[in-house]
């Protein structure tokens, strides 16, 4: 048996475990403590825990064993006697997806009764109400926060298009690979990158609010950073989807790295990287309405303000003019994009 | 001019694409490489300019072993090496004129490169070239634009660029139709012959390689078979070469 037959072999066996452990865990918490004993919010312990997962690789390992009865086995292709009468994996399979989808349910509190209960749509009818009646007196102000809001998302988009193309090309894996230097450059890149676009605009904004004080500033370097970790890594995915053909010729005219990558890459990934780049800032623009929540400045932090004064009617202007300038930009866009294709 | 020796390439992934390949090459020769695809002719071609980097072997060019020099040294030899693909690689979105002027990086500075700033000299030069492939007028049209075979002579063009003492061809006529490929084919033999342009070339039809090859070397799995005329590629050398299912086709 070859070393790559062996891993795969490790592999089914770690998914078998996996799969069973997971199963047991979803049925006992799920469909037994939630389902069979009614209790709302089952204690979370350690040892149940352990012996349900242990009982499940005891589970796995029996079955490994036995013909037709891992699914990691058939997942990895593993070749086995066929056996057409029982499929087993197929069972298996249908049984986790229901059993997922049993404990969705559960765990996200999905209730008809809240849905449709009189006292709760009345209230939400009388908010409706008011939004679909907004009020024009303050007309003035959220159309300058809306104006607050775009430039920020403009200026946070612009600042964001030189380091994400700066970084992207560090976070290529196709240029980056021709030495040990270059490929501990692209692993961190992509991690630095990974972290900083994992972390949400909102809480970045709600640390920066703290550093650089509550206000439009705070929400562009907010959106600004976000940008930076997305772009970067659309760039970095467009550039090792181009074709090698310019840049090997390039090489051969005996060019410098950076003329090759000049010549080579950029060419090809201008116009994407535009079309990216005008998209971000769409989406930047919506983005920075959300940030205005957490006092990022601009149209979001007017609509906070008017909410928690429970002023319907005025929240109901700002959501129009908010969905006017999305729609807008929205349009805008898609027809740029679409011109520079 | 060129010397190859012993020349073997182990891909990481264990292909074994040159099996200690030796020959050498003089100024002013037309020679072709001949054999089956994956025989190993593309990866030779590749690192005699080092685009690969051979597992071992020599690679001679003027009399100065070219096989591990790095950096500046690279690049200038490089530079007195021109190329042209199978799918001629020329930049997108870029003028022919620019095209064929990237042909001179090696000598340009990184910056005039990168903003542009070529000298007067370097564009009357250029255009020259472009009027050697036959394409005077097209210099400021989108190299892409342009159809198969013109996109090949635009290459022909960069390469000349370089002034180049040596030129290697990878299946340059590949992806076009007959009649363009003897249009291509000739240009070749024009730089060969009035230009004093040694050219190394890989090719796949036989009728070309009679017409245009002043020698012709055949690979097999890695390994030369044959070497010799183009004239002396027989019927038993054809089947030893191209294995005995094989069937000439001719290109008219």
């Amino acid at each position: 048996m070859n070393k790559t037959k062996k891993i795969d072999l490790v592999k089914a066996y770690l998914s078998d475990a996996f799969f069973w452990s997971y199963s047991l865990i979803v049925c006992h918490k799920v469909i037994y403590d939630k389902l069979i004993l009614g209790t709302r919010y089952p204690v979370f312990s350690w040892t149940t825990t352990i012996i349900t997962t242990f009982i499940g690789i005891l589970i796995a390992t029996i079955l490994f064993n036995i013909k037709n009865f891992s699914v990691g086995k058939k997942i990895k292709n593993i070749s086995e006697i066929e056996n057409n009468n029982f499929p087993f994996y197929k069972f298996f399979s249908y049984f986790l997806f229901i059993i997922t989808f049993v404990a969705g349910l559960k765990i996200s509190q999905v209730s008809m009764d809240d849905l449709f209960s009189s006292s709760g749509a009345s209230g939400a009818g009388k908010l409706f109400g008011a939004m679909l009646n907004p009020n024009f007196s303050i007309f003035e102000p959220a159309l300058f926060a809306t104006i607050e809001t775009i430039f920020m998302a403009f200026i946070a988009t612009v600042f964001a298009i030189p380091i994400a193309f700066l970084l992207s090309f560090f976070a290529a894996r196709n240029l980056m690979s021709h030495n040990i230097f270059a490929k501990s450059a692209y692993v961190t890149t992509r991690f630095v990158l990974n972290i900083t676009r994992s972390i949400e605009p909102l809480v970045w904004a709600t640390i920066l609010s703290v550093w650089v004080g509550i206000g439009p500033f705070a929400g562009m370097l907010a959106l600004c950073l976000h940008s930076v970790a997305s772009l970067a890594k659309l760039y970095s995915e467009q550039i090792e989807g181009i074709n090698d053909g310019p840049i090997e010729a390039m090489t051969a005219t005996g060019a410098h790295q950076i003329q090759i990558i000049w010549f080579g890459v950029v060419p090809q990934i201008v116009l994407p990287f535009l079309s990216f780049t005008i998209y971000r800032w769409d989406i930047n623009v919506r983005m920075a309405t959300v940030i205005g929540l957490v006092g990022g400045g601009g149209i979001g932090t007017l609509l906070m303000q008017y909410q928690g004064l429970a002023k319907w009617n005025e929240v109901g202007l700002i959501v129009l003019i908010i969905a006017i300038v999305v729609m807008i930009m929205d349009f805008a866009s898609a027809k740029i994009r679409e011109a520079i294709k | 001019m060129l010397k190859i020796g012993s020349l073997e390439k182990k891909y990481p992934n264990g292909c074994h694409a040159l099996k200690g390949v030796s020959f050498d090459v003089e100024k002013g020769e037309f020679l072709v490489i001949i054999g089956l695809s994956g025989s190993g002719k593309s990866t030779l071609l590749r690192c005699i300019n080092r685009i690969h980097d051979p597992t071992s072997g020599v690679v001679e060019f003027n009399g100065k072993n070219i096989t591990s020099i790095k950096g500046k040294e690279l690049r200038e030899a490089r530079s007195k090496i021109g190329m042209i693909f199978q799918h001629f690689n020329l930049i997108p979105r870029r003028s022919v004129l620019v095209n064929v002027l990237t042909g001179k990086m090696a000598k340009l500075g990184l910056i005039k490169s990168i903003l542009g700033l070529y000298s007067e000299e370097d564009k009357k030069e250029a255009l020259e070239k472009i009027k050697i492939v036959g394409l005077e007028g097209k210099e400021n049209v989108r190299a892409d634009n342009l159809s198969g075979g013109q996109q090949q002579r635009v290459s022909i063009a960069r390469a000349l660029m370089q002034n180049p003492e040596v030129l290697l061809a990878d299946e340059p006529v590949a992806s076009l139709d007959p009649a363009t490929s003897h249009s291509v084919m000739q240009y070749l033999e024009k730089i060969n012959k009035e230009y004093g342009v040694t050219v190394i070339c890989n090719l796949h039809f036989l009728s070309l390689v009679r017409q245009y090859a002043t020698r012709v070397i055949a690979l097999k799995n890695g390994e030369i078979v044959f070497q010799g005329g183009p004239k002396e590629i027989n019927d038993t050398w054809f089947k030893e070469i191209y294995g005995e299912e094989a069937v000439e086709v001719t290109i008219n």
